[in-house]
């Protein structure tokens, strides 16, 4: 499979009128909306790294290539892509700039926008659009890598990303402390870990359920990923120690706690000011409490809280609608999502590029719950 | 690319259309007589920026002092269909800043407040005309400061740093502009108010704060700027290694990145640049026999700072190193800066005229790139002075000349075209953080497709359908699809 080929399938459906379901390797479908397509458009065999130059710390893949053969590249150059979303790493490239989707790394490294430099893209109308480049430092015209980085599809079908690389740190260790989350306890826990001499890599907080996931225990859990050289983690567990007791994890509670979301569930973002950071956990706690399987992680330095509930309790996902805090939801039973989740294209600006990008509504329809003929 | 400076006809007053004079009694109304500008003489500041080929004369140039008199200006701009030009301090160096004589400048520095700093949410709120420095000097007082630093920061505007995307020394460690703002409020071209981004959490959708920063002018204006702030480092050191092989130093860079030690900056500047700076008021101490000088600066927690600093210095005398310094006291430090800071102002003095060129290789490939320009500028007998970004590959490669001689003039435009080429032919691209404003309109071929510049006009309609903010720049209008499959069209003109 080629670009070309992506081409010719998106210039076909146009013609056919027959709307495609862009699908990576297809470990993430339930997320978004319902699309209303007839054919599938499957990225699976548009695999493989294309340019990879250890040197210059970036890569290009097609956009097929899975998280998990990035890191099989990398690894021997003691090199690796700051990009860990939920899920497990069969996940591919191309959906995870798609969905702009990241994970606890994303609080040292940011998310997807900040780590792509350049992408290929066959946009609605059958163009294949090659925007950014390979060098890690481009302003050469509108940013167009911004643009479809994000859009889920619905703007150009993904084929290629080039993306800058990290190099692996000498050390790089994780810690686990149990928390006082009662809101005027965390408020202050989190306002000290601001200002203290650490430099985390991730800084998330876990809820008992998953906690005990992860073999931390049954109570909410701080998980500090702290890396660089020896001297550097080993001062930086010191301060860790003045904030309570103190155990080592594996490094591997990542991946652990990436993967221990069921396939079928409720997913929801909260986030705020990060100075709101207590007040939004408290009050996702409490529209999930009691509801048995409920799940949430925080990145305390982001502000953002992901809760996970059973598919089967519509009424938490309601209550988390309710929350002071701007909510986003990524998996819903399909019957919600109109009735608790607002389209983000409803603004003059969001429906225009969505019409300019795919004008006979071709790529991932109503996957953002915007507006598409059918 | 390069354009003799153009002749402005000196006339006193200049007729203007019916729209402009309209226009113009309606914005003097809005922001009061003082603050609109017409007669050509007043207008000289407003008809070039930081480059110096280019001079245009907007005309009319007009100051909004408030939020709501801007606000009030673009609509009525908008209502007359007169094309206008966003203006920071002008100290751009591809010509963005730029207008036609059938446009309004809008410029911005009389907003300049900075409206509030939330140290426990390490951000702050600028107007679009607040100078990067002054918001770094606000913030200190918290233990922050504002991360990108634009060698021009003690002059450049927020606004106008958003609109190119800016960089500066410390963006290797720190990220560029993008990376650092939050949220922004922006008067559309039609006069609609809208925010992008977003202070409270996550923004769901369609990246559109990503899409604007960088836009040039193009998208809008930025009404008011929400950036992150970066808190202090504990401790911060500063090393200079000389070389007398500028390959060498280019070796030094690869094997620091490959180290995995993130240096805050990584500068390097060649042995021109280092005479020019020496020769001059800001003279930093620099070895003038040296062929390169590189600039490498480590920050972050205490702990652990110093087995980064032994390392890199170790790996700078690995590649060749005559000698590696490491700043004693803040004051040794400073010196070292400010030799790199001025250098564009050091150089500016060996010549009449500078032109600061930017454009970005991979950073394996600076050696090659790095000799394939000294031959070129041996071969067209040009000076080429290179101070630039060496960690993220951000070459400056700048020549000074004398612009009232026409011979040495075309020899300087050759030099660029041919250093231009030679970025584009080792993977790079033609600007890291300049922009392409009107300078390098014709570059944007060699780098993108027909299809991807006609994606970018399409973007650009969405924001501004009638292309009437900031016309002319960054695409060339001859790629959007409308005009390529109009045949009848002349080159230069806008279709309707
Ligand atoms: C000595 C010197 C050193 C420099 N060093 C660097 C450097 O290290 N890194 C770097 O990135 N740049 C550098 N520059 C270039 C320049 O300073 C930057 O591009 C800066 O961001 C421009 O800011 P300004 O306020 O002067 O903008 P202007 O020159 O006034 O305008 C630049 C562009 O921004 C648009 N614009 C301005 N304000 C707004 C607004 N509010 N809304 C929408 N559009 C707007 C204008 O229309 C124009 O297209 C340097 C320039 C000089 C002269």
């Amino acid at each position: 499979m080629t670009s070309s080929d992506v081409r010719d399938a998106v210039r076909d459906a146009t013609a056919a009128r027959a709307p495609l379901r862009i699908a990576g390797r297809g470990t993430w479908l339930h997320a978004g909306r319902p699309v209303n397509a007839t054919r599938t458009l499957s990225l699976s065999d548009l695999g493989g790294v294309v340019h990879y130059e250890p040197g210059d710390f970036t890569l290009t893949a097609r956009a097929g290539t899975t998280l998990g053969e990035l890191t099989s590249a990398t690894l021997p150059h003691r090199q690796f892509l700051a990009l860990d979303p939920f899920g497990d790493p069969s996940g591919t490239l191309g959906a995870t700039v798609a969905t702009a989707a990241s994970g606890p790394l994303a609080y040292a490294f940011g998310g997807p926008r900040d780590n792509v430099i350049g992408l290929e893209v066959v946009t609605g109308d059958g163009a294949i659009v090659r925007c950014g480049g390979r060098v890690v430092k481009n302003v050469a015209g509108f940013d167009l890598t911004r643009l479809f980085t994000g859009a889920w599809g619905t703007l150009g079908v993904i084929t290629e990303v080039s993306v800058r690389l990290r190099a692996l740190p000498a050390v790089d260790e994780t810690y686990a402390m149990a928390v006082d989350d009662r809101p005027d306890q965390l408020s202050a826990l989190i306002a000290a870990l601001r200002v203290a001499s650490i430099a985390p890599l991730a800084m998330d907080l876990a809820s008992p359920l998953l906690a005990s996931r992860v073999g931390a225990g049954s109570t909410t859990t701080l998980l500090v990923r702290l890396a660089g050289n020896a001297a550097s983690v080993r001062a930086q567990r010191r301060v860790l120690d003045t904030f309570g007791d103190v155990h080592d994890m594996p490094v591997d509670v990542w991946n652990i706690v990436r993967t221990a979301e069921p396939a079928s569930a409720i997913v929801a973002r909260l986030s705020a000011r990060p100075s709101r950071m207590a007040s939004v956990w408290t009050d996702a706690r409490e529209a999930m409490a009691g509801v048995p399987g409920a799940m949430m992680i925080a990145s305390v330095g982001r502000g953002i809280a992901r809760c996970v509930l059973p598919e089967t309790t519509p009424d938490a996902a309601r209550r988390l609608a309710r929350c002071d805090a701007t909510v986003i939801f990524e998996q819903l039973p399909a019957a919600l999502w109109k009735e608790i989740a607002p389209s983000p294209v409803s603004d003059r600006l969001s429906r225009d590029i969505r019409e300019r990008f795919d004008p006979a509504h071709v790529l991932n329809p109503g996957v953002l719950g915007e507006a598409v003929a059918p | 690319m390069a354009m003799a400076a153009l002749p402005i006809s000196e006339a006193a007053s200049v007729a203007l259309s019916p729209a402009l004079e309209r226009a113009a009694s309606r914005l003097a109304s809005i922001v009061g007589p003082r603050a609109i500008l017409s007669r050509p003489s007043e207008l000289v500041t407003y008809s070039a920026d930081g480059l110096p080929f280019y001079r245009k004369r907007p005309a009319l140039a007009v100051f909004p002092e408030t939020r709501e008199q801007l606000i009030a200006v673009v609509r009525a701009l908008a209502e007359e269909r007169v094309p206008f030009v966003p203006r920071g301090a002008g100290t751009g160096l591809s010509g963005g800043a730029l207008a036609e004589n059938d446009a309004v400048v809008i410029g911005l520095n009389r907003l300049r407040r900075i409206i509030s700093i939330d140290p426990e949410n390490r951000r702050a709120v600028v107007e679009p005309g607040a100078v990067n420095a002054g918001l770094t000097r606000a913030a200190s007082e918290y233990g922050l400061h504002y991360a990108p630093d634009p060698s021009s920061q003690t002059a450049c505007t927020i606004g106008g740093n958003v609109a190119e995307n800016a960089g500066g020394p410390h963006c290797l460690k720190y990220g560029v502009t993008l990376n650092h703002v939050i949220a922004l409020t922006v008067i559309l071209p039609d006069g609609e108010l809208v925010s992008l981004g977003s202070t409270e959490g996550e923004r769901d959708g369609y990246d559109l704060l990503g899409a604007f920063v960088g836009s040039e002018g193009c998208f809008g204006v930025a009404v008011d700027v929400t950036v992150r702030l970066v808190k202090n480092p504990e401790s911060v050191r500063t090393l200079l290694a000389d070389y007398t092989a500028i390959v060498d130093a280019a070796r030094a860079v690869s094997a620091i990145i490959a180290s995995g030690v993130v240096p805050a900056a990584m500068e390097m500047m060649d042995g021109p640049t280092i005479r020019a700076v020496e020769a001059s008021i800001y003279a930093a101490g620099y070895p003038v026999d040296a062929d390169a000088v590189l600039l490498v600066e480590l920050d972050g927690l205490a702990a652990g700072l110093e087995e980064d600093v032994a390392l890199v210095e170790r790996l700078c005398r690995e590649a060749g190193a005559r000698s590696v310094r490491v700043a004693r006291d803040e004051a040794e430090r400073a010196r070292l800066w400010q030799g790199r800071k001025k250098a564009f102002g050091a150089m500016g003095r060996i010549s009449p005229d500078l032109v600061v060129q930017d454009a970005v290789v991979p950073r394996t490939r600076l050696p090659d790139v790095l000799a394939e320009i000294h031959r070129i500028a041996q071969e067209t007998g040009v000076l080429v002075c290179n101070v630039f970004h060496a960690g993220d590959g951000n070459l400056h490669p700048n020549i000074a000349y004398d612009a009232r001689n026409p011979e040495a003039t075309a020899r300087v435009h050759h030099a660029m075209r041919a250093i231009m080429n030679a970025c584009i032919a080792a993977g790079g691209t033609i600007t890291g953080e300049h922009g392409v404003g009107l300078d390098k309109l014709d570059y944007m071929p060699l780098v993108f497709t027909d299809d991807t510049l006609d994606a970018m006009c399409r973007l650009r309609d969405v924001f501004d359908p009638e292309r009437r903010a900031n016309p002319g720049k960054v695409v060339p209008v001859r790629s959007c699809r409308e005009w390529r499959m109009a045949p009848n069209t002349r080159r230069g003109e806008l279709p309707a």
